[in-house]
């Protein structure tokens, strides 16, 4: 079969408009079923022909998944509430800046003006060979096409790879993270509630997905709680390009802490692995800390333990390093000339 | 469109004989609707009657007036647009959401056309380039910033850069220079001429707030 | 300077408000009734040969109408004649629109026709390919590795214009240490003066190799065509930088006469040396237009232009450059390694000598060089070929030898800045002189520029750190061609009184296809809204115009355009004398009258001189036309003859010299030395293109070229996997064209604005000199701000950064190509 791209194949459509009859569609056509949100992630596999459906159901249209509202003591964020919302949204500025500014940070205006939080947690890897449809380990092949001596794998995974080294490229994964954020997940059966960095997966679990969403599964919400409202945050993502770029290297932390030591923080990375990381054993070591430089020293180091770089991206030691300095201790302003 | 329009899309006066001769036969967009086979083909797989199934012959409320219109599960936005309206002032620059050429607005909101399924516009306004200047001509402010400030050079980005900057204006009318390149950073020019495209934009700005 | 009246001055061109309320017509924008669509199937393979093609299937489906393979192509163009005296060559079979032999993946091996795209895409699926696989290369010094692979089964370089295979040695390869490149055989070269003597008298020698990447052009209108045949003429909807000198190759691509083509194309999406000539691939829908008998739209993707729309030859090189105490350049010795793609060889290579002779006037120099075929998409000059790929070559080196000679970056650029008829390039193998430019004023550039930006001011920010952030200034002398000779100018004075202005001009975005016009309408002192301007398609009788291309347009077509002004004018005064009596030298112009001197509201208006003209007939109303036109032109005036008094003309001025233009750079970067982020804080430029015809297309030109090379610095990649040879970045978002958040924020442009002395108006081209200007001005400011040698290829981004300052070397060397 030769092959040919930018042209979406048929497929039947469905448009619900509740969350139960979303959940009935995807109970009937399980693995057929290409659940759709903003979109902007799953054109891209339909129109490449890589991907085919038989039916896709376009939540877009369910008003239960959208809209962010109060919770308890904490924020609930519907999946499919767009970028641009979480990012205008008063309490998310005021008690989750971090969210703001990795929401922010992700694509270009109008992907977060139609990408939802939800699509962009739960987006597919970049990794050019998988998405150029070759059969590599992700794709049911055996074989890891970025891992070879002259594989071009700059972007690729330096923690946790197992076959597989693509990352994932969620800007807002590791901010979720950091806010001890909680994934609602719905179908037939029923709810369940799991910690954000649980949602993640890497390759040793499950080398085809990204999440633990199985067929029949909908990501209906995210709840943030007040855990770490109005902590102090950091978040810098580093690209290529200032805009419409996926991240090289992101960090988010939320940390509390006076003027002698960090109290309590949690810390999380994109685009080392292919899971959004937490850095668990570096939260552990720098609390109780100083918030100095000589604790972000150690707090660097720690965080590139047991990383394993490839070929073209043993760069992001030293970015990694890096970004968890700054995240403990801060980072200098522009110059103004 | 007539060829008298193709004519004005020249803005120049039409001249010469053979012109018009070889236009003969040539219809250009407007007219296209039933002419112009694009995508039209039956689903391959029916599903009536189950919840959220979607009809194919809908209505689209594209700038100001209800069009209907057989449109594909597969189609996107700026096919229908192209292909069966005949708005072929939105245009396709990759078709996948990363350059802007095609950006248009949905519920006063820019949107990448080529990236949403025409089928999620129903009951929603959509608003392309040909939409933004008045009935008798006038210029969108923004359209006329671009003018005063000879913005922009071969111009194929320039409708999506447009709307971007219009849905843009609508939710911060006062930018400064930094928050308007924010504004319309979701838009690739490959001429490149940025600083002159930020010019006539805060142009367009200042003539809104004055209207 | 002259005061004129347009020349100089800001308007809105013609064109503007149809582009900005969505009405311009791009390729992709024409309906015609019964059209077809069509799609291709494109080699998965970097290099193999078709064996069989099954489209039995296909061909079955309902609504399938025709499938095009290249078999029914007519043949390539053949090998350009040799130089006289030299034998005919022996070459490849050249690039035609589809192929059996695929040179690279992507290239387009068939191409279906259905009744819409849907149907035509499942049909290319089905379809049944034969294919053996044969070797192929994907990096140039790959291929010169002793049994590396070639291209080409017939060899992967050219020797006096023929494909041979070309290998160095061990030696070559392990003679070359520390990262420099190896230099083994270089079939091309070029001497300037005595280069051992050069190299004795300087007191600072520098050896660097730089790496510049390939890049693809992709202008945001990808090469759309559609087709439809009426009375036997191709009617060809489709994007092109040149409007006239499309035809020709349309016709030979198609296989008929350039009389039965019919070429529309009135505004295209931006070309930038990818679309100069058109483009292979419009032959195909032609052809299928014809084979089916309905009109065929081919719309081109964005990943398909990737592969067919032409790319940037990177270029490898190792410079060892000698340096008085002074600063002054005593020698340059240069080698070169191109990546030519799979087809014929480009010239970039050798532009790196040729414009580094000029930009750094070295008192002797040598340039070597090798172009090495791959299977990768095909070449074509990319705005400022070779010319860009210098700056970044040479630049850092001259701003390193400025900080170990203790001299000023703008100061050792002074030194060796050329000026006035300033010499280049090699020399004449008759004569043994070296050609030389029609002006430079290079220095005076530096002065304004360096005020402009507040050089010494910002100097102190020079290397400087605070935190993690590191900021550079940088400098640029960025040369390129910038105009030719020859061409034809064509205009009506209509019996309403309006001038009427044929351009063969492209409308590709430049403004030049109206801008040179306005010189006709300065000449004739003809007010601007009374001017019309035909352009943009082949019916509406354009005369021979230069491609646009080469920064050509500006130059070659104010000429062209004042030489039919001049001819009108010569009319006009001829008619009033033959009706009013005296002499024609009697009688001047002005405010749309021919009038007796002194007296202006005497004499004929224009309207009633068209009028007599047209009843005089003859050379008047174009009746007679001048011998020395192009044949093209003939046509075209033939066409309009009788419709008003017709200036026509060809460009027969005098020009001593060779037309160049020069831009010169300034920038301010800063670069956080923790992550490798860049910022650019200011950039400014000052162009030395002669008298300025159109402000707002100027600035705009100097400041989107600027925007290409700043790109080139630190984003657009091009990477291929080396083991399967295939490419990897075919979207935007992995090849990394700048942003508008990529931009400078803070921009600032002069114009020198002093007449080239060898042209009627003064004015040059400026397309091309702002790409090396900013790329260099960038990189120069980036190694102000990290140290020497921290970066040896581009682009210079944030691992690139990060691996050199933290792991002590980069991600990739200047070896390997496209990584």
């Amino acid at each position: 079969m030769a092959v040919i791209h930018d042209m979406m194949p048929a497929f039947e459509l469905f448009q619900p408009t509740s969350i139960a009859d979303t959940l009935t569609l995807l109970g009937r056509y399980r693995g057929d079923a290409w659940v759709m949100a903003g979109g902007l992630d799953s054109f891209d596999w339909l129109k490449d022909r890589i991907k085919r459906p038989r039916y896709v159901v376009d939540i877009g249209g369910v008003a239960e998944l959208k809209g962010i509202r109060a919770s308890g003591a904490g924020l609930e964020i519907g999946a499919g509430t767009t970028l641009t919302e979480v990012v205008r949204h008063p309490v998310v500025k005021e008690k989750f800046g971090i969210l703001l500014e990795a929401a922010e940070a992700a694509a270009s205006p109008q992907i977060r003006n139609q990408g939802t939080i939800g699509g962009n947690v739960s987006q597919d890897t970049r990794c050019w060979y998988y998405r150029a449809g070759w059969s590599c380990y992700r794709a049911g092949g055996n074989i890891c096409y970025a891992d070879t001596p002259t594989a071009i794998n700059r972007e690729h995974a330096i923690f946790d790879a197992d076959r597989c080294v693509a990352v994932s490229p969620s800007d807002t994964a590791p901010a979720l993270i950091a806010l001890d954020a909680k994934m609602v997940i719905r179908n037939l059966e029923g709810e369940r509630v799991v910690d954000a960095e649980n949602y993640f997966i890497g390759p040793g679990i499950d080398i085809t997905r990204m999440n633990i969403l199985q067929p029949g599964d909908l990501l209906t919400a995210i709840r943030i709680p007040d855990t770490w409202a109005g902590a102090q945050f950091y978040f810098e993502k580093i690209a290529d390009r200032k805009v419409w770029d996926f991240p090289l290297v992101n960090v988010a932390s939320a940390m509390v802490a006076n003027q002698s030591a960090i109290q309590r923080i949690r810390l999380a990375l994109n685009g080392v692995a292919a899971h959004p990381k937490r850095l668990v054993e570096v939260e552990a070591a720098v609390t109780g800390k100083p918030r100095n430089e000589q604790t972000a020293e150690m707090a660097g180091r720690l965080a590139i333990a047991g990383a394993q770089p490839l070929q073209h991206n043993g760069y992001k030691l030293p970015l990694v390093k890096n970004l968890v300095k700054r995240a403990i201790r801060g980072v200098e302003g522009s110059w103004t000339s | 469109m007539s060829d008298k329009d193709m004519a004005d899309a020249n803005m120049m006066p039409e001249r010469g004989v053979s012109r018009r001769a070889f236009i003969k036969g040539v219809i250009a967009a407007g007219a296209a609707v039933s002419s112009t086979a694009y995508l039209f083909r039956a689903p391959i797989f029916g599903q009536p009657g189950a919840p959220g199934a979607v009809e194919r012959l809908i209505t689209l409320n594209v700038n100001g007036q209800m069009r209907r219109v057989d449109v594909m599960k597969q189609e996107t936005l700026a096919m229908t647009l192209r292909y069966k309206l005949g708005l072929t002032g939105t245009k396709l620059g990759c078709d996948r959401s990363e350059c802007g050429a095609c950006t248009v607005l949905i519920d006063d909101v820019p949107h990448y056309s080529c990236s949403i399924l025409t089928h999620s516009v129903r009951g929603r306004k959509v608003v392309t380039i040909e939409g933004l200047a008045g009935a008798d001509g006038t210029l969108h402010p923004v359209q006329q910033g671009v003018v005063e400030e000879q913005g922009f050079q071969c111009a194929f980005c320039m409708p999506g850069f447009v709307m971007a900057a219009v849905g843009f204006l609508k939710v911060n009318p006062n930018p400064t220079r930094a928050e308007l390149a924010h504004g319309v950073s979701g838009n690739l020019c490959r001429c490149q001429d940025y600083d002159k495209i930020l010019t006539a934009f805060m142009r367009g700005a200042e003539i809104l707030r004055r209207a | 300077m002259a005061e004129y009246k347009l020349i100089g001055k800001n308007y809105t061109t013609p064109d503007l408000v149809a582009k900005v309320t969505g009405k311009a017509k791009y390729a992709e924008d024409y309906r015609a009734e019964g059209m077809l669509f069509c799609k291709l199937l494109l080699s998965p393979m970097p290099h193999a040969r078709v064996r069989n093609i099954d489209a039995r299937e296909a061909l079955a489906m309902p609504g399938v109408k025709a499938i095009l393979t290249a078999d029914e192509l007519p043949p390539p163009p053949p090998p350009p004649a040799p130089p006289p005296g030299q034998p005919a060559v022996t070459q490849p079979p050249n690039e035609n629109a589809l192929t059996n032999e695929p040179v690279y993946q992507g290239e387009p091996i068939l191409a279906v026709a259905a009744v819409d795209e849907t149907t035509a895409a499942d049909a290319i699926e089905r379809i049944v390919l034969d294919l053996e696989p044969l070797p192929f290369a994907v990096d140039p010094l790959d291929s010169l590795r002793p049994n590396g692979p070639n291209a080409r089964l017939e060899g992967n370089t050219y020797i006096n214009r023929e494909l041979k295979s070309l290998k160095w040695t061990e030696k070559d390869f392990s003679d070359a240490t520390d990262g420099r490149l190896p230099m083994g055989e270089a079939p091309d070269t070029f001497s300037i003066g005595d280069l051992e003597a050069g190299f004795k008298q300087a007191d600072l020698v520098l050896d660097e190799t730089f790496l510049t990447q390939s890049t693809t052009h992709h202008p945001l209108e990808t090469r759309t065509a559609m087709a439809t045949w009426q009375n036997g003429k191709l009617h060809l909807y489709c994007s092109t930088q040149s409007t006239v000198q499309t035809v020709g190759n349309v016709a030979r691509w198609v296989g008929i006469k350039p009389e039965d083509v019919v070429l529309i194309s009135e505004f295209t999406g931006g070309g930038f040396g990818s679309k100069i000539p058109g483009s292979q691939t419009m032959a195909i829908p032609a052809l299928l237009s014809k084979k089916t008998g309905q009109p065929v739209m081919m719309r081109i993707s964005r990943e398909e232009e990737h592969y067919i729309g032409r790319a940037r030859a990177g270029v490898q090189a190792r410079a060892r450059v000698g340096f008085r105490k002074d600063g002054r350049i005593t020698a340059i010795d240069v080698f070169t390694i191109q990546d030519s793609g799979p087809y014929g060889a480009q010239g970039d290579y050798r532009n790196v000598g040729i414009m580094a002779s000029l930009a750094f006037q070295p008192m002797a120099m040598r340039w070597r060089g090798v172009t090495v075929l791959t299977n990768t998409p095909p070449r074509a000059p990319q705005r400022a070929p070779g010319g860009q790929q210098m700056n970044g070559i040479f630049d850092p080196i001259v701003s390193k030898a400025a900080r170990k000679l203790g001299i000023d970056q703008v100061e050792i650029r002074r030194v060796n800045a050329p000026s006035g008829k300033a010499t280049f390039g090699p020399p004449d193998p008759k004569t043994g002189k070296q050609g030389y430019v029609t002006s430079a004023f290079v220095r005076e550039a530096l002065d304004k520029g360096a005020e402009l930006f507040g050089w010494e001011a910002k100097k102190q920010y020079s290397g400087k750190r605070r935190g993690s952030k590191a900021r550079g200034i940088g400098v640029s002398v960025s040369p390129f061609n910038a105009g030719s000779t020859g061409f034809d100018g064509l205009l009506i004075i209509r019996p309403d009184g309006m001038l009427q202005v044929q351009s063969g001009v492209g409308n590709l975005g430049t403004h030049s296809v109206i801008d040179v016009t306005r010189v006709a309408a300065e000449m004739l002192d003809m007010p601007w809204d009374r001017c019309e301007v035909q352009f943009g398609n082949t019916s509406k009788h354009l005369p021979w115009t230069c491609v646009s291309a080469g920064s050509q347009t500006t130059h070659a077509m104010t000429r062209a355009n004042y030489a039919a002004a001049m001819d009108a004018k010569k009319k006009l005064q001829e008619i009033a004398a033959k009706d009013l009596g005296g002499r024609a030298e009697d009688y001047d112009i002005g405010n749309q009258r021919v009038f007796r001197k002194g007296s202006p509201g005497s004499g004929l208006t224009f309207a009633q001189a068209a009028r007599r003209a047209i009843q005089l007939g003859g050379v008047y109303d174009g009746h007679e036309l001048p011998k020395d036109i192009n044949a093209f032109t003939t046509r075209s005036a033939t066409a309009l003859a009788g419709t008003g008094l017709m200036g026509v003309a060809r460009d027969n001025y005098p020009h001593d010299g060779n037309t160049l233009s020069h831009v010169v750079a300034f920038a301010e970067v800063e670069v956080d030395v923790e992550t490798g982020a860049l910022r650019i804080v200011e950039y400014a430029t000052v162009a030395d293109v002669g008298t300025v015809l159109h402000p707002h297309s100027l600035s705009g030109q100097v400041f989107g070229g600027s925007m290409l090379g700043i790109g080139h610095a630190i984003s657009q990649r091009w990477l291929y996997d080396r083991q399967y040879g295939m490419p990897l970045a075919k979207r935007f978002h992995y090849n990394g064209p700048p942003t508008i958040l990529d931009a400078p924020a803070n921009v600032k442009f002069a114009a020198l604005n002093i007449a080239d002395p060898e042209t009627p108006v003064g004015a040059r081209g400026v397309g091309e000199s702002p790409v090396g200007a900013g790329y260099a001005a960038i990189l120069t400011a980036l190694a102000d701000a990290l140290g020497d040698d921290v970066f040896r290829r581009t682009p210079v981004t944030p691992d690139l950064i990060l691996a050199s300052l933290e792991l002590g070397h980069g991600s990739h060397d200047a070896l390997t190509t496209n990584v």
